[in-house]
């Protein structure tokens, strides 16, 4: 009895005990982890040369290749592989990929491309492959025009690559309105150009006669605000870029308007007037010509910048006794003050993704660039040097793009990129000295 | 009695007449400052005063040369305003802009008539093996034969097993997975070689064993065996229910089951050599600001030889972005599981089943700007 008792307590013991281990050993479901932390480093791709699909398109299609590889190059999201590397070569754009031989070195990306050139028109078709995955990112695209826009169309293929990878937006096919300077600083000479994105085809839009400032580009990239000071005061004008027709913004006699900024809808300019030493912000309809007063103190208001959504502005004023950033109702009304470190803001600029303010900021003999939320939280300094001012958006939100002085009678001021992490600072190639840089929208 | 009175009174008048003979309240007299002083007269002390006062006579002083006021210094303030020339209009010394290029977009790459992708698979198993694993390639290994006996696998004899109870209960599993021995013992002599290749050296480091490898011959015992029960004794109606709790304490873990995984389970070190080895590759540097916001898990089914199945990877959900931001950062995380997994991941076999089926949880939070 004893020992069936006993046989019996072990037999439940070991069922007991097997159970549970067998519990304890059987995970339910698929094993789980968490990966929190990755690498940050640009992503390595090639671009082997585009295959010409007729006679003349053979040093085209190694040129579109050339300036697809610097746009993503440029970015310091990317990092273009040598031809040199390439254990294979795309022979025909229609070939299966021999995904292995971009595995061995590592491409994560492949693009390939042709180029047809039928007189002086131009097609251009690319496509895109995610090598690890062994599959195509996305489907292949076609742009056709005229040899003349081949940097154009080559910025296109661009745009369309760092969109696939990157899920924003590209930012290649845009142009930049700038100040260009020559000479010394006490005689410096000033003159609207516009240039693509990557300092390419520059063109100039006024001559060096007088000065100009702060060209701000429209919406859709055809018109220009400027500041001249052709009468002896600064007046606004608004330039027609395709024919450089201008014409003058009304303003009162005796005030100096400056500082203008086109409003999202491109219907409005806003701008600053200065009249009897006090400097407020206006906004006029531009077809109109009728003005409104956004601001009414005896502070000094200025630099004012729409929010996307036009419903609000931002602007720089000393009402507190400092330069700082304040927020308004795009129709006026109390203003909310955003900036509160040590030093002065100033430029500011809405992003266009509407989420953060890129801004000028001064402290202890230094100048930065900085971007801030809109509420003012998360302020980042993204560069610094002896004079660093004037930023403007890329049109996707991720870049920016400002002037940067040099120290010295004989400094000379440049424009520079910037991501909007403060990564991969670098200068933008200009014939001449550049400032006050503003970005266009991406073109149609 | 009383010569403590008396002792202290001797001693009190002892201490005062100290006090009051002593010198003890005296003191030194304070130190004082004399002057001198000299006695005048009133007419004197007059002439004094008179002597002190200011004098009456002003000095003279030379006044500053009144400035030259230059009479057209106001026009010459004015001047620059006079000097600044008109400038001339603009458009006459302005080069035209050049037109805009013509660039038109169209989606004109039809994706099977013009342009015809070949699956991957299909494209490059050649390629595969000759340029990115040349390890893969099949070598010539000698098969693993017995040199000695053809006889390989007799079988130890039924009567070998001392206890008929315990096999009794275990018999019916093994009895189906008997190897056919006939055979191996016709082709043995054939493929018999002089270099000795034993299990050992051929076997893998740490692969499971399987199941119903047993050495004792099942079917005879199990025919043995089958009548025993019918005696009804009460030590074979305990064995009988300990076999049964043990095989139903092990009938768990000995399953396999797809869905279910088996084997030890992973240890934390394990796991953080797989989180670690995935987090090399994951690169978000080319990731937009929304997919750094987005959390994505995903699962993904793994050969046994650690590589992971690229087709099987997929995204079963994601929190804090949009499709799009989603779709961007699953992307990222296969390139990451594809890239370190080339070569097959550094898991251990015998564990097969608890990694058979992984679900990777990719939180850039701490990858995000700050």
């Amino acid at each position: 009895m004893s020992v069936r008792f006993t046989l019996k307590c072990l037999a439940a013991a070991v069922a007991i005990f097997g159970f549970q281990a067998g519990a304890a050993m059987a995970q339910q479901g698929p094993l789980r982890i968490e990966i929190t932390e990755g690498v940050i480093e640009p992503l390595p791709f090639a671009v082997p040369s585009f295959q010409p699909e007729s006679a003349e398109a053979g040093q085209m299609a190694n040129d579109l290749a050339r300036v697809v590889s610097d746009d993503l190059t440029g970015t310091g999201l990317f990092r273009e592989i040598p031809a040199s590397a390439f254990i294979s070569t795309v022979s025909d754009f229609n070939a299966p990929v021999q995904y292995a031989d971009w595995k061995a070195i590592n491409a994560q990306a492949l693009v390939t491309g042709a180029v047809n050139v039928q007189g002086n028109n131009l097609t251009v078709k690319f496509r895109l492959y995610d090598v690890f995955s062994g599959a195509e990112l996305g489907s292949g695209l076609q742009f056709s025009g005229t040899t003349d826009g081949w940097r154009r169309m080559a910025h296109k293929v661009a745009d369309a690559v760092y969109s696939r990878i990157t899920g924003e937006g590209g930012y290649f096919d845009s142009r930049v309105v700038y100040v260009s300077e020559t000479g010394p600083k006490d005689a410096r000479k000033k003159r609207l150009a516009v240039m693509d994105y990557d300092g390419a085809n520059v063109q100039y839009l006024t001559d060096s006669g007088s000065i100009v400032l702060a060209p701000r580009f429209s919406p859709t990239g055809d018109r220009v605000l400027y500041t001249s000071y052709e009468t002896g005061f600064p007046r606004i004008y608004v330039l027609d870029v395709g024919s450089v027709q201008r014409r003058v913004l009304e303003s009162a006699d005796g005030t100096m308007s400056f500082a203008p900024r086109f409003s999202p809808s491109g219907q409005t300019v806003v701008f600053s007037i200065s009249q009897g030493g006090n400097t407020d912000i206006y906004s006029m309809d531009i077809a109109s010509g009728q003005s409104v007063r956004l601001t009414n103190t005896p502070a000094i208001e200025t630099a004012p910048s729409y929010s996307p959504d036009g419903g609000r502005v931002v602007f720089e004023s000393d009402r507190s006794g400092t330069q700082q950033l304040y927020i308004m109702p795009a129709t006026g009304g109390e203003a909310t003050r955003i900036s509160f470190g040590e030093g002065r803001y100033g430029t500011p600029v809405w992003s266009p993704r509407g989420d953060l303010i890129a801004f000028t900021k001064q402290n202890k003999g230094r100048f930065h660039i900085g971007v801030m939320r809109t509420d003012g939280s998360e302020e980042r300094l993204l560069t610094a040097s002896f004079l660093d001012e004037g930023p403007t958006w890329a049109p996707n939100g991720r870049v920016l793009m400002f002037a940067r002085e040099t120290q010295g009678a004989s400094g000379s001021s440049t424009l520079y990129s910037v991501d909007v992490s403060g990564r991969n600072l670098r200068p933008v190639r200009t014939p001449e000295g550049g400032s006050d840089p503003s970005w266009s929208p991406l073109q149609k | 009695m009383h010569a403590g009175h008396y002792i202290s009174g001797a001693g009190h008048i002892g201490l005062i007449g100290w006090l009051l003979l002593g010198g003890v309240f005296q003191s030194e007299p304070l130190p004082f400052e004399m002057t001198e002083v000299s006695v005048i007269t009133g007419a004197e002390f007059e002439a004094m005063l008179a002597a002190q006062q200011a004098p009456e006579t002003p000095t003279e002083v030379a006044q500053p040369a009144a400035p030259d006021v230059a009479p057209d210094a106001p026009e010459i303030a004015a001047t620059p305003d006079q000097v600044i020339e008109q400038p001339k209009p603009i458009q006459t010394e302005t080069p035209p802009a050049d037109p805009a290029p013509e660039v038109t977009e169209q989606v004109a790459l039809p994706p099977e008539a013009e342009v015809i992708d070949t699956p991957p698979e299909l494209d490059q198993p050649s390629g595969d093996v000759a340029v990115i694993i040349p390890e893969l390639a099949p070598r010539s290994v000698p098969r693993p034969v017995e040199r000695v006996a053809p006889k390989p696998v007799a079988l130890p004899a039924p009567e070998a097993t001392p206890d008929p109870d315990t096999q009794e209960a275990v018999t019916p599993e093994p009895a189906a997975e008997a190897p056919p021995e006939e055979p191996q013992e016709a082709t043995a002599p054939e493929e018999a070689t002089t270099e000795i290749v034993t299990e050992a050296t051929q076997a893998p480091k740490a692969s499971p064993r399987p199941p119903g490898r047993r050495p004792a011959a099942p079917k005879p015992q199990v025919a043995a065996a089958k009548p025993e029960p019918e005696s009804g004794s009460s030590e074979d109606d305990d064995a009988a229910a300990i076999a049964a709790a043990v095989a139903a304490a092990q009938t768990p873990a000995e399953t396999p089951k797809p869905a279910t995984p088996s084997g030890p389970p992973l240890t934390a070190g394990e796991k953080e050599d797989l989180r670690v080895a995935v987090s090399s590759c994951w690169n978000v540097g080319s990731l937009s600001t929304a997919a750094l916001q987005t959390t994505v898990v995903v699962s993904v089914e793994m050969a046994q030889n650690g590589k992971p199945l690229v087709g099987s990877i997929r995204m079963e959900g994601s929190s804090g972005g949009t499709a799009a931001s989603a779709k961007q950062a699953f992307e990222a995380a296969r390139r990451a599981i594809i890239r370190c997994g080339a070569k097959g991941y550094d898991l251990p076999a015998n564990k097969y089943g608890q990694w058979q089926s992984i679900e990777m949880t990719f939180n850039p939070e701490k990858m995000r700007v700050k």
